[in-house]
């Protein structure tokens, strides 16, 4: 663990040092984890056949819904994050952390480089539930992390347990566009939605001063309506008066440590990419095996951070491999339903009925 | 590259029609299909053309001669010389990626059954006199009565199972509906192909179809066209077909096909050694077949303990036959979308197989795989494209509680058993949820006349009108010659 601090805490890295790290993590996992030893062996890959972190089977985030991939028995674990469970109802996955030490450092590094912009702290609106109100969300840490360490006095949550909290907002948005310093909003995608749509209700537009950020993340989840991602854009830009290159989108995921981010969404899809301790491949589905570069396919990703369940993993999202990141197209939506066959989810609801 | 235009705008001035492109595969075969793109304006004059113009030709028609019309129009499809065929011959695989001589046979065994008699047939299952649909006729109760179809019939397809179009649109013939029909974006040529075949050998029903094509959810084309209907027939999944019957006056008919769920059930009489390769190869050919996109397609096998042969040996056997059926019907290349989802259940199963109930049988490069498990579960979907389940139960009424957890969406239930098992079974199966049982290897070619969704497809199309005994006798006394 140490090793790894220190790993992350450095200015970069080359292949052979991730790699070498990865397959002494894969070694680690593979010797402690008997559900992902299963796992590997089910696909002939052992810390003896894999010589690359290209070659460690990537579970699937289902995994985290199936078997307990955690390398410490899970009670000695200090935290659990849990996924929503949108895909599959009322399974979570499970995401184990013996301690949050390499997480924090992980995010902490990460966002003040693609988040802060050279500052040290700035104030915050949080646009989302506290950890006290979601222990096991890895949003709500993350989330607190940014306030507790990047947040300037002032910084707060509103929402609570009634929900958004609208006046307090307007009047934090109101006095940050009077104050003439930069101002942040940070939360879910769908919280955005939800406060823009409140506002337009009331007619309200602001003006945050340059240099204000917006951090969204996670999508709609059908927590609020679908909105096309340029008209989302558009409309935080027109709504707060902050330029689109200054919306910052993260894409994290309860199975990884590590987050992504872009550089701005005044083009979309914009460019995610993380730092030196996570990569990222855009495969097969079936055969694992990467697509041609520019090919769409589904992204894997190898996060050192997670030191204690598994380091690789198969999303399901869409992807392409592009200079310097990927672009995120999206969850690949499953077997459309065709002709008068299935739709998998209407089955799946009944089944469980 | 093909460009092919896909509609029938029978009075619409084609001039003032924009179109759009869909575009399939890619290269040499790629096909560029032109579909209309009407104003909701265009859309209510044609609709408003078809009721008109269109219902005057069709009802002016006997039963016969409509009749006479499709046989004349299938022949010509049945033809592996005509153009129309040989054109769909060539373009449905294109456009659904399915394997050619696939599409070929499947259309083959399909248009048979719309040949004269087994339309006479078909319309003989939902009436017993059939001239019902021509003039009043009487009535053992005494008055007369007649069936009247729709006044304007609307079709909303869904899918890409080559033909599926025909089913409904000959039921809306049989009972003389003028019809406008929307196509599905997945396979919008084989509707229009008919339409212009059928104006094509009688002229006389040249107005009484048009098919047309819109984005679905495009809210306004769909208000226009549904304003003008009597009767909607619509294909697709529940969310659809919601959304669809809200827009629906509520004195709109609205006959909806929800998705539907199959399966297959194979008694212990039918495994031995003799029986078992053409066991395991009709099982194979209804995986194979559309690649389980129809309805009627099976997602699982529940496989009956106690035969010569072990239900996990009829899944090896199920397994040989999907590897050798793909050197004769190649599996078509999936989307990044159907890939992730086959892997996603390929990864459930071997998930599940950790504790060693499931095997999957068939790697990750091959174009199926078979999910043998030694303990039946509910039925669940497959992840199509020739991924099956095979389960062992003890004795085949077992199932009945797994099946009747899907009864909302179960269809067709093919079934391999002795004659006395199929008859004890067949009442459970019914109350389970399942309207068709058939043999294995018939699952996706359903008999002409079925009551699909166990429906009458006729019947729930027409309105009958009565003259009471009441009326006639009160008309006695007011006639020229009355005494």
């Amino acid at each position: 663990m140490p090793e790894l601090l220190a790993f992350i805490a450095r200015d970069g890295v080359g292949e052979a040092d991730f790699n070498a790290l990865a397959l002494c993590l894969f070694a680690h996992q593979f010797q402690h984890n008997t559900a992902f030893q299963k796992f590997c062996q089910q696909r002939g890959r052992t810390p003896r056949t894999v010589k690359s972190w290209r070659e460690i089977p990537a579970v699937p985030i289902n995994g985290f819904k199936d078997l307990t991939l955690s390398c410490v028995p899970t009670d000695l674990c200090a935290r659990v994050f849990q996924t929503s469970g949108t895909t599959r109802g009322d399974i979570k996955g499970r995401h184990w952390h013996p301690e949050l030490a390499v997480y924090d450092l992980s995010m902490t590094r990460n966002f003040r480089t693609r988040f802060m912009a050279g500052h040290e702290r700035l104030p915050m609106g949080i646009l989302f539930p506290d950890e006290q109100q979601m222990p096991n969300s890895s949003l709500a840490h993350y989330l607190a992390l940014a306030l507790r360490e990047f947040g300037a006095p002032g910084s707060r949550y509103f929402i609570d347990s009634s929900g958004l909290q609208i006046e307090a907002l307007v009047v934090a948005l109101q006095s940050a566009q009077a104050s003439g310093q930069p101002y942040t909003l940070l939360g879910a995608s769908y919280s955005f939605v939800h406060l823009m749509d409140a506002l337009q209700e009331r007619g309200l537009r602001f003006q945050l001063p340059a240099g204000s950020r917006l951090l969204d993340t996670g999508g709609f989840k059908g927590q609020s309506r679908e909105m096309d991602m340029d008209a989302f854009y558009e409309q935080l830009a027109s709504t707060f008066g902050v330029p689109r290159s200054a919306c910052i989108n993260m894409y994290g995921m309860t199975e990884l440590s590590t987050q992504f981010y872009d550089g701005g969404n005044a083009m979309l899809p914009s460019v995610k990419s993380g730092p030196h301790w996570i990569r990222s491949r855009v495969v097969d589905p079936l055969t694992g095996v990467e697509v041609p570069r520019g090919e769409r396919g589904i992204l894997a990703h190898t996060d050192l951070g997670n030191y204690n369940s598994v380091t690789t993993i198969l999303t399901e999202d869409v992807g392409i491999a592009v200079d310097g990141g990927f672009l995120l197209l999206g969850r690949a939506q499953g077997t459309q339903a065709k002709g008068c066959s299935i739709a998998v989810d209407e089955f799946l609801k009944a089944a469980r009925a | 590259m093909t460009k092919i235009q896909a509609a029938h705008l029978p009075g619409l001035d084609l001039q003032a029609v924009p179109w759009q492109t869909l575009t399939f595969g890619e290269g040499v075969q790629r096909v560029d299909v032109s579909v209309p793109q009407l104003t909701p304006e265009q859309l209510q004059a044609l609709a408003r053309h078809v009721r008109t113009q269109g219902g005057a030709q069709i009802r002016a028609l006997s039963l016969t001669q409509i009749i006479t019309a499709i046989d004349r129009a299938i022949a010509r499809l049945l033809d592996a010389q005509d153009a129309y065929r040989q054109q769909l011959d060539r373009l449905l695989p294109l456009i659904t990626g399915f394997d050619a001589e696939m599409v070929r046979l499947g259309l083959n065994a399909y248009l048979k059954t719309f040949r004269a008699p087994q339309l006479q047939r078909f319309v003989a299952e939902d009436f017993a006199n059939p001239k019902l649909l021509d003039e009043f006729q009487p009535r053992a109760k005494g008055g007369m009565a007649r069936a009247l179809g729709p006044e304007l019939l609307v079709h909303v397809w869904a899918g890409n199972v080559p033909g599926l179009p025909l089913w409904s649109l000959v039921c809306g013939l049989l009972v003389k509906a003028p019809a406008v029909g929307k196509t599905a974006s997945a396979e919008p040529l084989f509707a229009a192909h008919f339409a212009r075949l059928l104006a094509e050998v009688e002229p006389r029903l040249a107005d009484a179809l048009a098919i047309v094509w819109f984005k679905g959810g495009d809210t306004e084309s769909e208000r226009a066209l549904y304003a003008e209907a009597d009767t909607v027939l619509a294909y697709g999944g529940n969310e659809t077909l919601a959304a669809l019957r809200q827009q629906l006056p509520v004195t709109t008919r609205f006959l909806p096909h929800g998705h539907k769920l199959s399966v297959g059930l194979v008694s212990a009489a039918a495994l031995d050694a003799q029986h078992l390769p053409a066991v395991a190869r009709a099982a194979a050919l209804d995986v194979v077949r559309y690649e389980q996109q129809g309805c009627y397609s099976p997602h699982t096998y529940y496989v009956a303990r106690g035969g010569r042969v072990s239900p996990r040996e009829f899944a090896l056997a199920l397994a040989g036959e999907l590897s050798a059926l793909q050197h004769r019907f190649a599996r078509r290349a999936l989307s990044l979308e159907e890939a992730a989802s086959v892997a996603g259940w390929r990864q459930g199963q071997e998930l599940k197989g950790q504790d060693g109930s499931v095997e999957l049988v068939g790697d990750a490069g091959a174009p199926w795989a078979v999910a043998y498990a030694d303990r039946a579960g509910p039925l669940l979907p497959c992840a199509l494209n020739r991924t099956v389940q095979v389960q062992a139960v003890a004795a085949l009424d077992e199932t009945l509680p797994l099946l009747a957890v899907q009864r909302d969406f179960l269809q067709t239930v093919g079934v391999a058993a002795s004659p006395e098992e199929l008859h004890a079974l067949a009442e459970g199966l019914g109350r389970a949820g399942a309207t068709r049982i058939c043999a294995l290897g018939q699952m996706t070619a359903p008999e002409a006349g079925w009551h699909h969704d166990g429906r009458f497809s006729l019947l729930d199309l027409v309105r009958v009108v009565e003259i009471e005994a009441s009326a006639e006798a009160a008309a006695e006394p007011y006639a020229r010659y009355r005494d």
